[in-house]
């Protein structure tokens, strides 16, 4: 008994073990075969350069822009409107109404983002293109709007869990106070609450920023800096896409690994302020 | 007074929100049944091949999604196989027998996981490919089983998030009976939490089988192709239903492969919610199995 | 005397009627009988424009004998001309011939099949349909930014263009805008089929495409007064023209092989020109 124990333990033990490895290991493997960028000393024009490989110059530089450009702009024009239907679910809306609004989110979680993309192209960027009059219709506004659908679905579960939790002893009070369904959300919930928005806020912006079929299909991934949001844009993930069919050991390709790393950093970046986060909450407690 | 047109505001604008969501998804699935419906039909799947013959492999399929679907499956068979024995045994390591600093590091190293693009991991699986194809044997290369093991990483994190949140769920009362009883860990584990647990895990499964087949940026990157029939082996190239509706959206030749890419958009559709569908109802329904079972 | 004559005649012409019958059938099923008894795979990457072709022949072929799989990938020519020297696929097809440096690398051997153009195209709505090779290069390098400039509407130019390793990027830079420079705003698409998909859904786009893929969904536009049609290159009044090639390293074998040989086959030039592309032979 104490032999199958024994190994039982040692399995689970090795299970984690290996997952951690895989983590580690992709950092790794994106570090070591990105080294030859590295050595040339020029670390840091990478991250400056624009995209030029006709002048033997590989900056993502516009990548970033192009990356930071459409997350930004999907998050901003989600936020609200997130805050608003998970508003509905939890407080706002008539109960029942609330439940179906919910469940149809929760279904959406579901959707593929190629489906998304592809209803993009065929459906939103001919209108774009003829509202505004401006470009191809391929572009950064285009790219944030879907990208804005995209996430919305996960930040409204979040937050309208983050909402469920407050208290009930709180909202009777405000009940007792007289006060509406409004003033409880404005002055109760959101500030109660506002750990759960941030971290789901946080998460969004970390799925936004690593999802690449949109930005591939519809953001045009011309390699120029954008100076507007109706200007075609190329994002980390979608340059990452188009480039790895390029000669395995040419500088070109060992810039996907850069791009690689800094997708990961800020991965990284954005799970150690969630834990942050949390871990205040939990001390509060 | 202020209050009363402040609650109108506020709540007029939720109202907004939730139908402008309502309506994204309305026209989101309304133009793809629209446009798409239409076009499905034994055609669409098996080109002008008898389905029978496809079904048994006897005869291939041109034309037609039935590569791209065996593709889909074969791929989230192999995936989820090679993914979930090590992503339930390290949530249940979480969950039983980690504690301390241990357990936050571990954890940590998790939430990255979890974190990566998915493109990123694809990336991943492309270089090990390219290195086992240069230093173990030339017959490596991006196929299947490097698309699987890509994919197994992807969703490795949340089987064990999954996993080790139902067991740490679970009311310490139900904790502590077997042993008290002598029963060992293990057998604790086994015979007790893991049942009452079963709902969330088999929920955390079905949602990465979800995950795999929707997946397009980690299969772009090692090994799908746009024309391959259906896979001999594991270390062949393979088609896959995600990767057709992108290159068909690119690049299609005429009317009829356009069309051909809705209905695989709402083959696809259709698929996902159903997967996820069954996570939910599997959630409630196991719970009151496991628990109510004489 | 006459009718033994005819009878006689009669039999030595049926029977060279019927002998020349069945070689030719034996010639005709010959090509694809090669593949009878075969198993294994072949993997095909690189040029998009070789796609069509090949997509035709491997369905011919695993037609008849469905132990054979042939997985087709594209890339660009760039892409077959890597892969297919790094020994990650059988054959790697280009539409540009590979360059010295490549051939001597990867140890290629070219198999030219098939010859092809390349020509701009627009949206089918667009008036303009004629440009001088000086306009050209001042549209793609972003000079000339609007459409009235030419004689059409007054809207922006949307420029499209390939990727590095496209074949067909390289022979029009190199032939058509004398390797001028192509504007950085310009979208990016992936493949033939795409690019023909990008501007047939945009009326303001510009862009240029492998001459065999054009179709009713895309107007070529005459360069220097001269259409880009098939009879033009074929003539060689429409000067941007390439090769076909598929590529393999070293001298092909097995499967390889015999894929190429049917590509050179009556059945295989057949499909080429069906394809809309100038067979060699």
């Amino acid at each position: 008994m104490k032999l199958i124990d024994r190994f039982a333990e040692k399995f689970f033990w090795v299970s984690a073990v290996l997952s951690l490895a895989v983590t580690i290991l992709i950092f790794g493997f994106m570090v070591i075969l990105g080294l030859p960028l590295f050595k040339g000393g020029h670390f840091f024009d990478l991250f400056s350069k624009p995209w030029l490989p006709d002048h033997g110059i590989f900056g993502v530089y516009p990548m970033i822009v192009g990356t930071l450009s459409i997350t930004l702009l999907g998050l901003g024009l989600a936020f609200p409107l997130c805050l608003g239907c998970s508003a509905f679910i939890s407080v706002l809306g008539p109960k029942k109404l609330g439940q179906i609004v919910k469940k149809i989110v929760q279904l959406m979680t579901g959707i593929p983002t190629v489906i998304y993309g592809f209803v993009g192209i065929f459906l939103l960027v001919p209108i774009i293109r003829e509202m505004f009059e401006s470009g191809s219709g391929m572009c950064i506004l285009t790219a944030s709007l879907l990208l804005a659908i995209l996430v919305s679905p996960t930040m409204i579960l979040f937050f309208s869990d983050s909402f469920d939790q407050v208290p009930q002893s709180f909202l009777d009070a405000v009940d007792a106070l007289g006060g509406n369904n409004a003033q409880k959300i404005l002055y109760v919930i959101l500030p109660y609450s506002w750990r759960g928005v941030l971290t789901g806020t946080i998460l969004a912006l970390g799925r936004a920023m690593g999802d690449t079929m949109i930005a591939l299909m519809v953001a045009g991934n011309a390699v120029a800096v954008p100076d507007s949001v109706f200007d075609s844009a190329r994002t980390l993930t979608a340059h990452i896409a188009l480039i790895i069919a390029a000669d395995f050991e040419s500088l070109e390709f060992k810039t996907l690994f850069a791009c690689g790393i800094i997708l990961y950093l800020f991965t990284t970046f954005i799970a150690l302020s969630v834990r942050s986060i949390e871990s205040k909450s939990w001390g509060k407690k | 007074m202020i209050n009363r047109s402040m609650e109108k505001v506020v709540t007029g604008f939720s109202w907004i929100c939730a139908m402008v969501i309502l309506g994204t998804v309305l026209c989101v699935v309304g133009y793809l049944l629209v446009n798409g419906l239409g076009t499905i039909n034994g055609t669409l799947i098996f080109g002008e091949t008898d389905p029978v013959d496809a079904l048994l492999f006897r005869k291939q399929v041109f034309d037609g999604l039935f590569p791209a679907m065996v593709g889909t499956f074969a791929l989230v068979a192999l995936s989820v196989s090679l993914a979930v024995p090590i992503g339930i045994a390290a949530g249940i390591y979480m969950a039983e027998y980690c504690r301390g600093a241990l357990k936050r590091v571990f954890s940590l190293f998790f939430d990255v996981l979890a974190g990566i693009p998915s493109i990123v991991v694809g990336l991943f699986g492309f270089s090990v490919a390219i290195f086992l194809h240069n230093y173990f044997s030339s017959r490596i290369y991006p196929c299947l089983f490097i698309s699987a093991l890509s994919l197994a990483f992807l969703v490795l994190p949340y089987l064990i998030r999954t996993t080790q949140v139902s067991l740490e769920n679970l009311p310490e009362d139900i904790r502590r009976t077997a042993p008290t009883l002598g029963a060992t860990k293990l057998q604790n584990i086994f015979y007790v939490l893991i049942p009452r647990s079963l709902s969330g895990i088999v929920s955390g499964v079905i949602l990465s089988i979800g995950r795999c087949a929707e997946d397009t940026a980690v299969i772009m990157l090692t090994g799908v192709v746009a024309t391959a029939g259906i896979p001999k082996s594991v270390f062949s190239n393979y088609e896959a239903l995600p990767f057709y509706i992108y290159y068909i959206s690119s690049q299609y030749s005429d009317k009829q492969e356009l069309l051909s890419g809705y209905g695989a958009a709402i083959i696809l559709l259709v698929i996902c919610g159903l997967l996820f569908m069954m996570a939910f109802f599997v959630k409630h329904r196991l719970t009151y199995r496991a628990l109510y079972r004489p | 005397m006459k009718t033994k004559f005819f009878r006689v005649g009669f039999v030595h012409v049926s029977f060279i009627l019927v002998l020349s019958f069945s070689l030719v059938s034996t010639i005709q099923a010959g090509v694809l009988d090669t593949f009878m008894g075969e198993k294994g795979t072949v993997k095909i990457s690189g040029g998009t424009a070789h796609i069509p072709v090949m997509k035709e022949a491997a369905k011919r072929i695993m037609t008849v004998n469905s132990d054979i799989q042939i997985s087709i990938a594209g890339g660009g020519s760039g892409v077959g001309i890597k892969q297919v020297g790094e020994g990650l696929v059988d054959i790697g097809n280009s539409g540009r011939k590979p360059s010295d440096m490549e051939i001597k690398k990867y140890q290629l051997k070219m198999f030219k099949w098939a010859i092809d153009g390349v020509g701009v195209v627009v949206n089918p709505e667009n008036k303009v349909k004629t440009l001088s090779k000086a306009q050209l290069i001042d549209i793609f390098s972003g000079k000339i930014g609007n459409w009235k400039d030419l004689g059409g509407l007054d809207k922006a130019i949307n420029v499209y263009t390939r990727d590095k390793s496209s074949g067909t990027r390289d022979v029009f830079w190199k032939k058509a805008i004398d390797k001028g420079e192509i504007t950085d705003q310009a979208n990016f698409v992936v493949s033939n089929g795409a690019m023909k998909s990008a501007i047939s859904n945009d009326p303001y786009g510009i862009g240029y495409v492998s001459v065999g893929h054009i179709d009713e969904s895309v107007a070529p536009v005459a360069l220097d007064g001269v259409v880009p049609t098939l009879e033009n290159v074929k003539q060689g009044k429409y000067k941007i023209a390439r090769g076909l090639y598929s590529n393999t390293k070293g001298e092909p074998s097995g499967l390889s092989k015999k894929f190429i040989k049917y590509l050179f086959s009556h059945e295989g030039q057949q499909i080429a020109a069906d394809k809309g592309f100038i067979p060699i032979q």
